[in-house]
């Protein structure tokens, strides 16, 4: 059958679900539902198996090495064996640095380029009609096995290729507050602390909540801004895909008139720096006045926060709320989750150097972006004020912007579930990806112009 | 319980002091957060004095414990963070809290073991701070509570003989501190001070008793300032930091201080603190209300 007309059928038979979906997902009967979906999930799996090899496409081939990251690590091999000579003539010990950086990266591509060689090679000898039937045997076995070794392979190289996140190893801080969308918006933001505490806990790392302010109303179940901090170290590495606006598609609770809404939320993820900074090498400890996340103490307002009238023995209030302001940048803290003020105070800084920090890191993200912007043009990123996310509960589906990744178990992702690890999986890849690019990008553009 | 004005820290049992941890119970004033900043700023001019006398090159006396007095102690909170800020500094502390009330003393020396078992104080607290019972006011007429002279004299061996000893002795003590009852009883009762407090936290360390000594000289809600002002003179303290109820009554005891001075030899500044903007923001007072306090300092 042709490639064409198994595409219409598959064509029809998803107009047809679409078109009877308030049938499958309205009706009463939960077995029923789920015998439904069941159904369809094992029909388009099986649809799956049978149409892509004749199309010729093959998963592993998806998940092979990009042809921008092989055109990197190429490069960056070149320059090792360049500087390997360069050592064999002098010593010296800044390139010895570098060329140590490089050797991983050296041997990992060898490796990738021995085994593509040997399928090659093994390839060759299959289709080869004088070789003798024992050997092709052993051929067709040692096929096999070195194609199954090169996806390891594979992300071994490109895991190697991309820079690490200057604040890859550290906890993180996570920052939920409420955007457009009034009530709907901060009832959807207590959804999400609950999702990423859910997340958190399965994945073995403690999530403590700093501070969950509520929006004064009927019930406490309106967030007007929360804080996770996450202490495990590589915790910003996890959770940085989620930075962004998430947008919510809905018939809200408050609603009467069943009209769906949309709102947003927004997630900020911030680097968490321990309070003893003297463990933490240079480049990060924010003790040292020539660190990039150094701040001065003059430059920051400290206010206990405190109503007039009668103080100290006449009265005996319980609030220790303190805020501190960043003069120069206007970042502004505040902290009243604790009884005692010195722990507020801790806290408020912890949040402050945090929301600095990435503020400086994002500013040379920044100036790195106009740079190759310069040199290619319109390069994409995601900051953190785009729709990153939606989350359609009328569909049960929630898709990445960035990856456009779609899950329709929308239950398992508001639960910090399977689903949201596979979708943050997806543009955890995307990110990797990406950098890759641009950064493979720049370099044949400083290749070129030389 | 809340809703009728119960406090909070009665029924959690603590509050945070500082870093501390300081437990509460019926019947004991509870710590207030004016009263913790004043503690670290006398904590820190008790450095900066001790760091001048060093940069005066004379030679310092490594023997010599740096002598603290806390009158009217209450749950003990002053004594405890003072010795938590100062231990890193000093080789040597004695620290001496005084009460009236034997409930408070039982509760001080509580809070000692409980914050010494939280590893908030160093272990040598558990001999520099020693809590006496006495009477600030009383002059040793009533004989089931000592007077603060008796206390003091066993504490201070040259207590007695001051007039006979040379200015520059090293034997007086270098912090006199207090938050002593000032509430007057007017302000007791007109809404200035809270109905929680009014109703659950002891009469006794808010409002001093009604004059009963013969000192005509200052306004009843004084009477406490009166006397630690003549004892500090009598101590030779080189510091004394005494909370108020508010500027005016700050005002007042700065006057008192004058007029005691005056009688007294030697030269001593006293100021208000906070009264710069920039303090009062960043230590949480209000501008124009609020409680202040009095910072003495003895001139040499």
């Amino acid at each position: 059958m042709k490639v064409e007309s198994w595409i219409s059928i598959l064509r029809g038979l998803y107009a047809l679900l679409f078109r009877y979906r308030h049938v499958t997902w309205n009706c009463q009967s939960p077995s029923l539902r789920i015998l439904v979906i069941n159904w369809t999930s094992m029909l388009v799996k099986s649809i799956c198996r049978t149409i892509l090899p004749r199309l010729g496409l093959k998963w592993s081939h998806l998940r092979g090495v990009h042809t921008a990251l092989l055109t990197r690590a190429r490069l960056l091999a070149a320059e090792h064996t360049k500087l390997s000579e360069q050592l064999g003539e002098s010593f010296d010990a800044k390139t010895a640095k570098r060329a140590g950086e490089l050797a991983p990266i050296a041997n990992i591509l060898r490796e990738w380029v021995n085994a593509n060689d040997s399928i090659v090679e093994l390839k060759s000898l299959l289709t080869d009609p004088s070789t003798d039937a024992e050997l092709r045997s052993l051929a067709t076995e040692d096929l096999q096995s070195s194609r199954d070794a090169l996806p390891t392979i594979s992300d071994r190289l490109k895991k190697a290729l991309i820079p690490r996140h200057p604040f890859a190893d550290l906890p993180c801080l996570l920052e939920i507050r409420p955007g457009a969308g009034g009530d709907e918006a901060g009832l959807f933001a207590f959804e999400m602390l609950r999702m990423y505490v859910a997340f958190c806990s399965r994945r073995g790392l403690r999530p403590t909540i700093l501070k969950q302010d509520t929006e004064v109303g009927p019930s406490d179940d309106r967030l007007s801004e929360a804080v996770i901090e996450i202490e495990a170290n590589g915790a910003y590495d996890i959770l940085r895909t989620e930075s962004g606006v998430h947008r919510v598609q809905r018939v809200p609770a408050t609603e009467t008139k069943g009209r769906t809404h949309t709102s947003a939320v927004s997630v900020m993820v911030l680097p968490s720096f321990p309070e003893d900074g003297s463990e933490m090498d240079s480049a990060l400890n924010f003790e040292d006045p020539n660190s990039d996340y150094y701040i001065d103490p003059q430059e920051v307002r400290v206010e206990k926060m405190r109503a007039g009238g009668a103080g100290g023995q006449h009265v005996n209030k319980t609030e220790s709320a303190i805020r501190l302001t960043h003069i120069p940048t206007h970042t502004v803290v505040s902290m009243q989750d604790e009884r005692s003020q010195q722990a507020n105070r801790r806290k408020a800084w912890q949040m402050l150097r945090a929301k600095l920090a990435e503020a400086r890191q994002e500013a040379r993200e920044q100036e790195l972006m106009q740079l190759r912007r310069g040199i290619l043009g319109g390069v994409a990123k995601m900051g953190r004020g785009d729709k990153i996310r939606t989350y359609n509960f009328g569909q049960s589906r929630c898709t990445d912007h960035r990856t456009g990744i779609t899950i329709h178990n929308l239950d398992s992702i508001l639960d910090g579930g399977d689903g949201l690890d596979t979708v943050m999986d997806s543009v955890r890849t995307w990110m990797a990806d990406s950098e890759v690019e641009a950064m493979v990008a720049e370099d044949m553009a400083k290749a070129k112009s030389k | 319980m809340r809703s009728r004005g119960y406090p909070l820290q009665y029924i959690l049992g603590d509050q945070p002091f500082g870093d501390l941890e300081i437990l509460c119970r019926r019947g004991v004033l509870i710590p207030r957060p004016e009263t913790e900043s004043y503690t670290y700023q006398a904590a820190k001019l008790v450095r900066e004095i001790a760091l001048d006398r060093k940069d005066a090159s004379k030679p310092p006396n490594k023997a010599r414990p740096l002598r603290v007095i806390d009158l009217c102690t209450g749950t003990g909170c002053i004594p405890l963070l003072l010795h938590a800020s100062l231990a890193p500094h000093f080789q040597q502390l004695e620290i001496t809290g005084v009460d009236i009330s034997p409930t408070a003393l039982s509760l001080a020396q509580e809070n000692l073991e409980h914050n010494l078992q939280l590893g908030q104080l160093a272990s040598s607290a558990s001999t520099d701070i020693r809590f006496h019972r006495a009477d600030v006011l009383g002059n040793g007429n009533d004989n089931s509570v000592p007077s603060i002279e008796s206390i003091l004299k066993t504490q201070f061996p040259n207590f007695g003989a001051l007039d006979t000893l040379p200015p520059d002795q090293e034997s007086g003590c270098d912090l006199l501190i207090s938050n002593p009852p000032y509430i007057s009883q007017t302000e007791f009762r007109n809404g200035t001070t809270a109905r929680s407090v009014r109703r659950f936290e002891p009469k006794l360390a808010l409002v001093p008793p009604y004059s009963c000594s013969g000192i005509e000289d200052c306004m009843p809600e004084d009477i406490f300032y009166h006397r630690i002002l003549t004892l500090a003179f009598k101590l030779k303290a080189k510091l004394t930091v005494l909370e108020c109820g508010d500027s005016s009554q700050a005002n007042r005891v700065v006057a008192l201080h004058k007029r005691l001075a005056s009688a007294e030899s030697g030269k001593s500044s006293a100021e208000v603190w906070p009264s710069r903007e920039k303090d009062l923001a960043e230590n949480g007072f209000h501008v124009t209300d609020g409680s202040r306090s009095v910072i003495i300092q003895t001139l040499q």
